[in-house]
C-alpha cells in the first residue's frame, strides 16, 4: 500500500509505503512504529485475563461509581475515539485532559491571550525565506520535518535550502542548530526576555535594551531583528524548549506579540512543533464538542476550563479524582512523583496497544488496535491538516473507537440502573 | 409515523399560500397528500391559530471547521455561558460562539432545520465534515473556497474554462462540498506578500490575472456546470470605507450571464461591503445605491450580514481584512495561511450601539433588508461575524415594523441619522415576505428543491410558531412577533418532532448534501495539472479529500 | 474583632475529592436549616453542606469561621460583598474570586487564583499563596480592579496579571512574571521575585529584594524604571530602598 500515513510524530508524513510487514520511506522513528513490538495480550481485570466484554463492564462500573474520574491521554488515538471519550467524560461527569497539558498546552493559553497567527506546513515550504526554530530540534524530534516542510523543502517560491535562512534559538547547540545559518544561544529561562528585547529593537527602542540579554549580545539581537524585519515570509516554529521552560505560555504569548508586530511591515507566522501524531485532534475535538481543548471538568454537568485545577498533573497532585481512565499514554512513566503516587491509590483503567509503566498499576487493562496500522480513523497533523489513517493489516484487537463506544453503552445502561 | 398538523395558518410563499387555514400531512419524512395517510394512525398536532411554515434555511453561517474551532479555542470567555446541562441531551455551551451540539439545538429551537457552512478551506474539508457531523438536528452542507486557489488562478490565466470546470467538479467532489465560494478573490494571495487587492482590476501577485477575471471565470464555469447554487461571493475590499463602489461593479459582472432557474451570482453579507466615504471618520451608507443596482439586475441575490449589538467573532477567509481588524481594534488575532489555497483569520469584536461605526453597520444591514426586493435578499448575520443566528427573529421583527425601528434608533449613536437613510424608510415588509426571505428564497438560491416550502413531496421540515398571521399586527405588535419567532412551538425535522414548546424532545441527525458534477467534465484532462501542482502541497494527492463513507449521512446531488 | 455572633463550619469527613462551596458571609444570616441544606458540589454530586461539615450557628452576624483544613474546599468567599470569613487553616483554589467587599483572613496557605478578578474588600494570608493571585481568568481582559490582598509569606508565579487597580502586598518573595500586562494599581514585594512588568501599561510594582528587569523599561532615576516601551506603557517599577 502506498501513501500510508505515519502515526508517530506530529509531522504525520503521508508518503509511507507498506508491503509484507515492511514500511518504506519513513524515518527511523516512524519505521520503528511499524515494527513488531510486545503487545498487551488480552483484556485484564486485576491481572487476570478476561474477555473484552468483562473488562468493559468493569471499566464502566468504575467510571459510574466514581465521584470524579479523570480521563486522560488521547494524543495517540483517532478523532473518532476522542469524540466518544469527550462524550463519555461528559456522561460520567469527570475530567477530560490530554497529553498537551504536559507539553504544548501553554501554546493554547497563548492563543487565548493573543491568538495564533499561523499557516500550514505547505505555506512554510512554499513561501518561507526565513525559518526560526525556537526551542525546537526537528532533526531529532521530527526527523523529516526539515526536508518535507521547512529547512530544505522545495516549494513554489523557495526552491531550495540556499534560498532559505534557518535560525535556531536554543539553550544548547542541537543538531538542528549545527545546520542553521544562525544560532542564537540563550541562557536557560531567558527566552521571554530575549523576545522582549527583539520587540524593543524592532519598535525602535534600542535604549531599553542592555548590552546583553539572556546571554545574547545586543549586537546579535539586532542582527536577528534585522533578519526578521527583512524576511518576505518568516516562520517561528517553537518547541518544548519554550513550552516547558520558565515562562511557558507567557513566553509564547510574547512571541505571538512579536509576530503581530512583524506583520505590520512584512509577513510572519508562528506555529508549535507538536509532538504526538494526533495531539492536535485531542484538543480540536473537545473544542467543537464542549468548547475547550484540555483541562475540562464536567462535575457540574457542563464543561469548565481551568488548567491550574483540571490538568491531569494538577488533579493528581491535589488528589482530586477517585478513578482514572488512561488511554494511549503512559503517565506513570512521565508524570511527577506526587502525581503518580495518587494514581497508585485509585482504580485505573488503561486502554493501549502496548504494555507500559501504567499497565503495571492498572486494575482494568484493555488492549487496542494501533491506528494507522490496524485501524482506520482521522488525525490532525501539527498544523491542523486532517489526514485519514489507513488500516494496513488485520487484527484481533478492538479499536479505541469500538472500546469506547461499548464503555459508553454500558455506562448509559448502568446510569439508567 | 405519520403526522397531521391540524388547523394551522400556513404561509408557504413558494406555493403561493398566503396565510391560509389548512391541514398538513407528513409521512416517511415528506409532506404528503391527505389521501396518503390514514388519519386515525396520525399523531395530531393542533395548530389552531398558529403560524405553520417550512423550517428555516440559513444559507450563510460559519458553523463548522477550523475557523470557528480556533474561535472557540481563542475565546474561553465565550464558552462560559451554559445553555444546557447534560442530561439525555448533550451539554450545550456558548455565548455567541457555540459548541457543535449547541448549534444544532439552538437552530432547532428557533425552527430552523438547514444551515450551510459558508467557507470550507479545501484541504481542511475533513475537519469541516467532522464538525458538521457533530451538529445534531439540522441538515447541512459546506461551500469550499476557490477565490485564491492557485489551480483556479492557473486556469483563469490560461483562459481555459474547460479545465476550470473540471477542476471545480474535482474539488467539490474531493471536499464533499456543495458549490463555489470565493472570498476576496486575489486579495488573500496578495496577503501572502503582506498586501491586499484594492480594485477589480488590480493584478494578483505572481499571476497575470485580476479579481474581475477570477470572478467572471468562476461564474462562467459554475453556470456551464449547472451547479445547483451559483457562485457565492465575498467581495473584494470588505470592511473598507468607500467599498460600495467595488461591490456595485462586482454585482454588474453578473449581467453578462443568465440562468432561468436562479441567480448567477450570490453576493454575501453585503452590509460589510456597503460603505460610502473615504475613512471611518466620514463613512456613510452605500446601501441605497447597492439596493438600486440589485433591484435592477435579475441575476443577483444577496444576504444581509446584519450585525447584532453585542459580542461577535469575525472569522472569514479574508485574511488581510482580519489583520486590518486586529490593527483597528487591538484584539487578539489568529491567521491561517493555507498551502496554495488561500487563508483565513479570526478576531473577536463587540458591536456597541453608541459606537458610530457599529451603529452605521447595523443601520446599513437593515437598509439592505428593507430596500432590496424580498425576492433577492436573504436574512443572515453571517454568524458569528455579525453576531448570533439566534437573533434572526429580531431582524425579522425590525424589517416588519417601522415603530420597532424608531424605538431601536433611539438607543444607537445619532451618527446613523446623518450617515444613513434608515430613519426615513417607511417600508414595512410583510410576514409573508420574511418567511420567504428565511425559507423559500434561500432554498431557491441554493437550489434545494425539497427545502423551504410545504408542497407535496417537500421534506417534512416544519416550524410552528405561536403567532396567528391572520390576526397579528406586525407593525405594532413587534414584541409579540419577536417572542413568537424566537422559539418554535413545534419543530419537525424529516417528519420527526424534535422541539415542543421550545424544548428539545428528540435528538436527530440531519444529512450532509454534496454536489457531484463529475459526469459533465473531462477529469482525465485536468488530472496531470492537479498532480503537477501537488508538489506545492504538503500532503499526497491520494490523501487529499473526503470519502462519502466517512460522513455520517451524506446525500449526493448529481448534476448532469 | 470576632465577637460571639457567628457561624462555624468544620469538615466532618475526609474529602475523597475536592469540594466546591461558594460560601459567603451571607450564609451566616440564614436559618440553621437553610445552612445545613446549602448546596455544595462534591465531585459530580450536589450534596448538602451539613453532609460534609459540622455546622454551629451562634448568631446572625455576617461572620463565618472555617475551622480546620479547607485546602480541599474551593471558591470560598467567591463574589462576597461584605462580612468576614476567618479560615483557621489553609484554603483551596479560587478563594475570594470576584470578591466585592468584606474581609477574608486565612491563617494557613491559599491555593491558586486567590482573589482573582477581585473588585473590593480585603484578603489577608498569614502563610503562602499559590500562583495567579489577583489575576484575570483566561479570556478576561482585567484582573484585580480594587481592594487589597496582603500575603505575609511567599507568593507563586503570575501575580497581579492584567491588574487595573487595588493593592497586592507580599511580605516574603514572589515568583516569576509579576504584574504582566498590568494597567493600574500597586504590587509591593518585600522580598525578591523574577521577571516583572512585561507589557505593563500602568500602575506600580515596588520591590525591596532582587528582581529581573525586562529589556523594555527605561531608567528614569535611581531605582525607578518606566515601561513597557513595547506597549507605550507608563508603568513604574520601583526599587524600595532598605
Amino acid at each position: 500500500m502506498v501513501n500510508v500515513v505515519c502515526t508517530f510524530c506530529g509531522s504525520v508524513c503521508d508518503d509511507g509505503e507498506y508491503e509484507n510487514g515492511k514500511i518504506k520511506k519513513l524515518c527511523r522513528l516512524g519505521s520503528a512504529k511499524f515494527a513488531e513490538k510486545e503487545r498487551i495480550k488480552s483484556p485484564m481485570v486485576d491481572g487476570k485475563e478476561v474477555s473484552y466484554e468483562e473488562a468493559i463492564q468493569k471499566a464502566a462500573e468504575i467510571l459510574v461509581n466514581a465521584k470524579k474520574p479523570l480521563l486522560y491521554g488521547w494524543a495517540s488515538t483517532a478523532n473518532e475515539a476522542i469524540r466518544l471519550g469527550v462524550i463519555l467524560t461528559e456522561k460520567v461527569r469527570g475530567i477530560y485532559d490530554q497529553c498537551a497539558s504536559v507539553c504544548h498546552a501553554p501554546g493554547t493559553l497563548a492563543v487565548i491571550e493573543e491568538g495564533l497567527p499561523g499557516g500550514t506546513l505547505g505555506s512554510i515550504k512554499n513561501r518561507a525565506d526565513v525559518v526560526v526554530f525556537w526551542g525546537a530540534n526537528p532533526m531529532e524530534a521530527h526527523p523529516r520535518h526539515g526536508i518535507r516542510y521547512s529547512i530544505s523543502a522545495k516549494g513554489l517560491l523557495i526552491k531550495d535550502r540556499k534560498n532559505r535562512k534557518i535560525v535556531v534559538v536554543d539553550v544548547r547547540k542541537t543538531r538542528t542548530a549545527k545546520n542553521a545559518d544562525l544560532f542564537v544561544q540563550v541562557k536557560p529561562g531567558y527566552d521571554y526576555a530575549v523576545i522582549t528585547a527583539l520587540r524593543s529593537i524592532i519598535n525602535g527602542n534600542l535604549d531599553a535594551v542592555p548590552e546583553e540579554v539572556g546571554g545574547v549580545k545586543k549586537e546579535q539581537l539586532v542582527q536577528l531583528a534585522d533578519i526578521m524585519k527583512n524576511a518576505k515570509y518568516g516562520a517561528i516554529l517553537y518547541g518544548l524548549g519554550v513550552t516547558q521552560s520558565r515562562g511557558r505560555d507567557r513566553t509564547i504569548e510574547n512571541a505571538v506579540k512579536l509576530v503581530q508586530l512583524l506583520n505590520r511591515t512584512t509577513r510572519w507566522i508562528i506555529w508549535p512543533m507538536r509532538g504526538h501524531y494526533n495531539v492536535v485532534g485531542a484538543g480540536e475535538v473537545p473544542a467543537w464538542e464542549v468548547g475547550y481543548q484540555y483541562a475540562i471538568d464536567f462535575s457540574r454537568g457542563y464543561p469548565r476550563f481551568s488548567p491550574n485545577e483540571f490538568a491531569a498533573v494538577e488533579v493528581l497532585k491535589r488528589k482530586d479524582c477517585d478513578a482514572a481512565l488512561i488511554i494511549a499514554s503512559d503517565p506513570v512513566a512521565h508524570f511527577p512523583k506526587a502525581a503518580v503516587k495518587h494514581l497508585k491509590e485509585i482504580p485505573v483503567i488503561q486502554i493501549d496497544p502496548f504494555p507500559n509503566m501504567t499497565t503495571l498499576l492498572a486494575k482494568v487493562v484493555i488492549p487496542s488496535a494501533i491506528y494507522g496500522i490496524e485501524a482506520e480513523g482521522t488525525a490532525y497533523r501539527m498544523d491542523c491538516i486532517p489526514l485519514r489513517l489507513k488500516k494496513v493489516v488485520e487484527t484481533k484487537y478492538w479499536s479505541d473507537e469500538k472500546i469506547l463506544a461499548e464503555i459508553l453503552k454500558k455506562v448509559e445502561e448502568l446510569k439508567k440502573g | 409515523m405519520a403526522i397531521h398538523i391540524k388547523n394551522g395558518i400556513v404561509i408557504d410563499p413558494k406555493n403561493k399560500i398566503k396565510a391560509e387555514k389548512m391541514d398538513l400531512f407528513i409521512k416517511d419524512g415528506k409532506i404528503v397528500d391527505e389521501k396518503a395517510v390514514k388519519k386515525e394512525e396520525c399523531q395530531v398536532i393542533d395548530a389552531t391559530n398558529k403560524l405553520v411554515v417550512a423550517g428555516g434555511v440559513d444559507m450563510h453561517a460559519h458553523i463548522a471547521g477550523s475557523k470557528i474551532n480556533t474561535g472557540r479555542t481563542m475565546r474561553p470567555e465565550e464558552m462560559r455561558v451554559v445553555r444546557r446541562v447534560a442530561d439525555t441531551f448533550r451539554a450545550a455551551v456558548g455565548r455567541v460562539l457555540l459548541t457543535a451540539p449547541a448549534i444544532g439545538y439552538e437552530y432547532a429551537k428557533m425552527g430552523y432545520t438547514v444551515s450551510f457552512e459558508a467557507a470550507q478551506p479545501p484541504i481542511g474539508a475533513l475537519h469541516t465534515h467532522e464538525e458538521l457531523d457533530a451538529i445534531p438536528m439540522i441538515d447541512k452542507a459546506a461551500l469550499p473556497v476557490f477565490g485564491n486557489w492557485h489551480l483556479v488562478f492557473k486556469f483563469v490565466e490560461e483562459k481555459n474554462i474547460e479545465k476550470l470546470k473540471a477542476f471545480i467538479a474535482w474539488a467539490i467532489e474531493r471536499t464533499k462540498g456543495f458549490g463555489v465560494k470565493a472570498v476576496n478573490p486575489g486579495g488573500v494571495e496578495a496577503w501572502m506578500y503582506g498586501k491586499n487587492v484594492r480594485s477589480l482590476d488590480d493584478q494578483v501577485p505572481g499571476f497575470n490575472i485580476t479579481p474581475r477575471e477570477i470572478i467572471t471565470s468562476l461564474i462562467q464555469a459554475t453556470e456551464e456546470l449547472k451547479l445547483p447554487h451559483s457562485v457565492h461571493l465575498h467581495c473584494n475590499n470588505l470592511g473598507v470605507p468607500g467599498n460600495y463602489q467595488t461591490t456595485i461593479e462586482t454585482i454588474k459582472l453578473a449581467s453578462k450571464f443568465s440562468n432561468s432557474k436562479r441567480q448567477v451570482l450570490h453576493v454575501t453579507h453585503v452590509q460589510f461591503n456597503s460603505y460610502a466615504g473615504s475613512s471611518w471618520r466620514d463613512a456613510a451608507s452605500g446601501a441605497a445605491e447597492i439596493a438600486k443596482v440589485v433591484n435592477s439586475i435579475d441575476n443577483v441575490t444577496i444576504d444581509m450580514g446584519q450585525p447584532i449589538f453585542g459580542h461577535a467573532t469575525a472569522m472569514t477567509g479574508d485574511a488581510p481584512f482580519q489583520f486590518t481588524l486586529h490593527r483597528l481594534t487591538g484584539a487578539k488575532w489568529s491567521n491561517k495561511d493555507s498551502e496554495v489555497e488561500g487563508g483565513a483569520g479570526i478576531v473577536p469584536l463587540v458591536y456597541l450601539p453608541n459606537n458610530p461605526v457599529h451603529a452605521l453597520q447595523w443601520a446599513i444591514g437593515l437598509e439592505l433588508g428593507l430596500l432590496i426586493d424580498s425576492n433577492k435578499v436573504v436574512l443572515t448575520t453571517d454568524y458569528p461575524n455579525g453576531g448570533p443566528f439566534t437573533e434572526y427573529p429580531y431582524v425579522m421583527a425590525m424589517l416588519m415594523s417601522r415603530k420597532m425601528r424608531e424605538k431601536e434608533l433611539q438607543k444607537v449613536s445619532p451618527y446613523v441619522q446623518k450617515a444613513t437613510g434608515l430613519a426615513a424608510i417607511d417600508k414595512e415588509k410583510t410576514l409573508e415576505e420574511l418567511i420567504h426571505m428565511t425559507r423559500s428564497l434561500p432554498a431557491k438560491i441554493l437550489g434545494l428543491e425539497n427545502k423551504g416550502h410545504l408542497g407535496i413531496g417537500a421534506d417534512a421540515d416544519v416550524a410552528i410558531y405561536d403567532l396567528n398571521p391572520l390576526d397579528v399586527d406586525t407593525s405594532n405588535e413587534f414584541e409579540k412577533v419577536y417572542k413568537a419567532l424566537k422559539t418554535a412551538v413545534y419543530t419537525i425535522k424529516g417528519g420527526e418532532i424534535i422541539v415542543k414548546n421550545g424544548e428539545l424532545v428528540k435528538e436527530v441527525w440531519g444529512r450532509t448534501y454534496w454536489v457531484d458534477a463529475r459526469s459533465k467534465v473531462d477529469l482525465e484532462a485536468v488530472m496531470p495539472d492537479i498532480e503537477n501542482y501537488f508538489q506545492y502541497y504538503s500532503i499526497e494527492l491520494q490523501n487529499y479529500g473526503v470519502e462519502e463513507s466517512w460522513i455520517r449521512m451524506p446525500e449526493r446531488i448529481v448534476v448532469g | 474583632m470576632w465577637g460571639e455572633i457567628m457561624l462555624i463550619l468544620k469538615p466532618k469527613v475526609n474529602f475523597v475529592v475536592t469540594v466546591e462551596a461558594e460560601i459567603t458571609p451571607e450564609l451566616a444570616t440564614k436559618s440553621l436549616d437553610e445552612i445545613l441544606n446549602f448546596k455544595v458540589y462534591y465531585g459530580k454530586n450536589l450534596v448538602k453542606l451539613g453532609d460534609l461539615f459540622e455546622v454551629k450557628k451562634e448568631g446572625d452576624d455576617k461572620k463565618i469561621i472555617l475551622d480546620g483544613d479547607f485546602s480541599r474546599v474551593k471558591w470560598i468567599g467567591c463574589r462576597m460583598e461584605d462580612g468576614e470569613i476567618l479560615v483557621k487553616g489553609s484554603v483551596g483554589t479560587n478563594c475570594g474570586a470576584y470578591m466585592k467587599g468584606g474581609k477574608i483572613i486565612i491563617e494557613g496557605n491559599a491555593d491558586d487564583w486567590l482573589g482573582a478578578e477581585m473588585n473590593g474588600g480585603e484578603i489577608v494570608v498569614k502563610g503562602n499563596t499559590g500562583n495567579l493571585v489577583g489575576c484575570a481568568y483566561y479570556g478576561d481582559a482585567t484582573g484585580m480592579s480594587n481592594g487589597k490582598i496582603i500575603i505575609e509569606g511567599n507568593a507563586g508565579n503570575y501575580i497581579g496579571e492584567k491588574m487595573s487597580g487595588g493593592i497586592i502586598e507580599i511580605k516574603g518573595n514572589a515568583g516569576d512574571f509579576v504584574g504582566t500586562e498590568m494597567r493600574g494599581g500597586q504590587i509591593i514585594i518585600h522580598g525578591s521575585c523574577g521577571f516583572v512588568g512585561g507589557d505593563m501599561r500602568g500602575g506600580e510594582i515596588a520591590i525591596k529584594g532582587s528582581f529581573e528587569l525586562l529589556p523594555a523599561f527605561i531608567k528614569k532615576e535611581e531605582g525607578l524604571w518606566v515601561g513597557d516601551v513595547n506597549v507605550k506603557g507608563e508603568g513604574k517599577i520601583r526599587a524600595i530602598k532598605s
